[in-house]
C-alpha cells in the first residue's frame, strides 16, 4: 500500500500552477518595491526600476490570463458545500491539528477554497487598477486616485493570503508539494487530508 | 539654510510670455509648435519640454471683463504630494533651500507624480519615459543666480529671495491692493500643503479656481490613505503573517499524514 501513488493533479494543471506562481512571483516583488523603498532591492535585483516599471505590469497580465484559465478549470471545484462551512467554523481547531470535530474535505478543502475566491477577486481588482496605472498619461485622474489606493488594498489581501498558501504547502503538509510538482499523493495522505476525494475516487 | 521662494504679484503681469521663453531657453528645450484659437493662449498646456505657462483667463467678473493672467509651475510646495507617491529613491528630492527637484536619472516613469500633484504640474515624456516640471532653476540658484523666469520679467511681477521675505512683501501688497478698492485681493500660497514656494498674490483671491489655481490644495486622499494607514497595516500583514507562520511551525508544526 506504501508504494501506491494516486493522482492529484494533472500535468496541465501542475504546468498552469507553476507558471501563474512565477508570474506572480516576479509581479509580488516588483509591487513590493513600488510598496516600500525597503523593499528596493527587489527592483534592483530583477532589472532595475525602469525594467521593473516596464514588466510588472506585463507579468500582471500573464498572470491574470493564467488565473483566468485556473479559474475555467476550477471555479466549480471550488465552489463550498456545507462541510466546508462547518470547516471554516472550526478552522482554528484545524490549526493546531485537532481533528475532533473538523469535517472531512473533499479535493480541496475549504481554507484551499477561500484562497482561490481571495486570489481571483483580488485579481480582478488589481487587474483593473492596474491598467489605469499602467498608462496615466491616458487616464482620467479620477481613475487614477482610485487606482492608486485600490490597486496596493488588493495587492496586500493576494500576497497575505499566498504567505499563508505557501507556508502550509511546503512546511505545514508534507507531501503538498510534491503533489503540485510531481502529481502523485500516497493513499495515506489522500485519506488523511482529503478523505472525502479519497473515498470519492478509490 | 534659507528656503527660496518665487512671488508672482498677478496684477504686474502684463501676458508678454518672456518668461517662458527664459525658461525655454535656460533649460535648453526643444521649440514645440503653439495652438491658435483667437486668443493669446498660444501654448495650451505644460508639456514635458514646457515647464512654465503663462493662463490666459478671459472672463466677467461683476459685470466686467477681466482678464486673469498667471503664471503657472510647479509650486515647490512643503508637503509635496509628488515626492509623496514617487516609489523610486533618489527621484525627486527637496533641497535645503527648499526647491523641489526630479532626478530624471532614477525617475522610472510610472507617473505616481502626476496623480500625487494637487496642481497636475508634472509631466510625462511619451519618448523618454520620464517625468519632467520646473526645477526653480536649480542649478542657478545653486551658485547664485536667479531663475531664469524671474530673470525676464520686464515689469517685476515675479521676484525672487527668500521665502520670508517674499510672504511679508505678498502680504503687503495684498493689503495694499485692498485699499486701493480690490476687497478681494490676497495672498496664495498653499496651506494645505504645508505652504508652497511660490507665492501668489491675487486681485480675486476669494476664487483661485478662476486663475487656474485649485482652492484647497493638499495630497490626494488616496495617496494619503495608501501612504498611511494601507501601508502599515500592509506591513503588519506582510510581517505579521511570516512571523505567524514561524511562530505555528516551531509551536505546532507539520501535520503529519496518517499511517493506515
Amino acid at each position: 500500500m506504501s508504494s501506491a501513488r494516486v493522482t492529484r493533479f494533472s500535468s496541465a494543471e501542475r504546468l498552469t500552477h507553476w507558471l501563474t506562481a512565477i508570474s506572480f512571483l516576479y509581479a509580488g516583488l516588483s509591487g513590493l518595491a513600488i510598496w516600500s523603498r525597503r523593499m528596493w532591492w527587489a527592483a534592483i535585483a530583477l532589472g532595475g526600476g525602469e525594467t521593473v516599471r516596464a514588466w510588472h505590469p506585463i507579468a500582471g497580465v500573464v498572470f491574470a490570463l493564467l488565473l483566468a484559465t485556473m479559474f475555467r478549470r476550477w471555479s466549480a471545484q471550488m465552489r463550498l458545500d456545507a462541510d466546508d462551512k462547518r470547516w471554516l467554523a472550526v478552522s482554528h481547531k484545524y490549526a493546531v491539528h485537532q481533528e475532533g470535530g473538523v469535517p472531512e474535505s473533499g479535493r480541496f478543502n475549504a481554507g484551499q477554497k477561500m484562497l482561490f475566491w481571495l486570489q481571483s477577486s483580488s485579481a480582478i481588482l488589481l487587474f483593473a487598477s492596474g491598467a489605469v496605472l499602467w498608462f496615466p498619461e491616458l487616464m482620467p485622474r479620477t481613475l487614477r486616485l482610485a487606482a492608486i489606493l485600490i490597486h496596493p488594498i488588493a495587492s496586500v489581501a493576494s500576497i497575505g493570503g499566498i504567505i499563508v498558501h505557501i507556508y502550509m504547502s511546503t512546511l505545514v503538509v508534507p507531501g503538498a508539494l510534491r503533489a503540485m510538482l510531481r502529481g502523485w499523493v500516497t493513499p495515506a495522505w489522500a485519506a488523511s487530508h482529503h478523505a472525502k476525494w479519497f473515498r470519492e475516487i478509490k | 539654510m534659507q528656503t527660496v521662494a518665487k512671488l508672482i504679484d498677478t496684477t504686474l503681469c502684463i501676458g508678454c510670455k518672456a518668461c517662458e521663453v527664459a525658461c525655454q531657453e535656460w533649460n535648453d528645450q526643444e521649440f514645440t509648435m503653439g495652438v491658435f484659437n483667437n486668443t493669446y493662449q498660444t501654448m495650451p498646456d505644460l508639456a514635458p519640454n514646457f515647464w512654465n505657462l503663462i493662463k490666459f483667463n478671459e472672463l466677467e467678473i461683476d459685470g466686467a471683463q477681466s482678464w486673469l493672467m498667471a503664471k503657472y509651475q510647479c509650486m515647490h510646495c512643503a508637503d509635496a504630494g509628488c515626492i509623496a507617491a514617487c516609489p523610486a529613491p533618489g527621484a525627486i528630492m527637496r533641497l535645503p533651500n527648499g526647491i523641489v527637484d526630479f532626478a530624471q536619472d532614477h525617475c522610472i516613469g510610472c507617473g505616481y507624480c502626476i496623480t500625487g500633484c494637487p496642481f497636475d504640474v508634472p509631466r510625462l515624456c511619451a519618448k523618454t519615459k520620464k517625468v519632467y516640471k520646473c526645477s526653480l532653476c536649480s542649478d542657478r540658484v545653486a551658485v547664485g543666480l536667479e531663475p531664469s523666469c524671474i530673470k525676464a520679467c520686464p515689469t517685476s511681477c515675479l521676484t525672487f529671495g527668500s521665502r520670508d521675505d517674499l510672504k511679508f512683501a505678498a502680504d503687503k501688497r495684498a493689503a495694499d491692493l485692498r485699499k486701493s478698492g480690490f476687497q478681494q485681493a490676497g495672498v496664495y500660497d498653499g496651506p494645505g500643503v504645508g505652504g508652497t514656494n511660490v507665492i501668489y498674490v491675487l486681485k480675486h483671491a476669494d476664487r483661485p479656481t478662476d486663475y487656474g489655481l485649485p482652492k484647497n490644495p493638499s495630497i490626494p486622499w488616496t495617496v494619503q490613505l495608501w501612504k498611511g494607514p494601507v501601508k502599515l497595516l500592509g506591513n503588519l500583514v506582510f510581517v505579521g503573517g511570516l512571523l505567524a507562520a514561524f511562530v505555528h511551525f516551531i509551536r505546532v508544526g507539520p501535520k503529519e499524514s496518517h499511517d493506515e
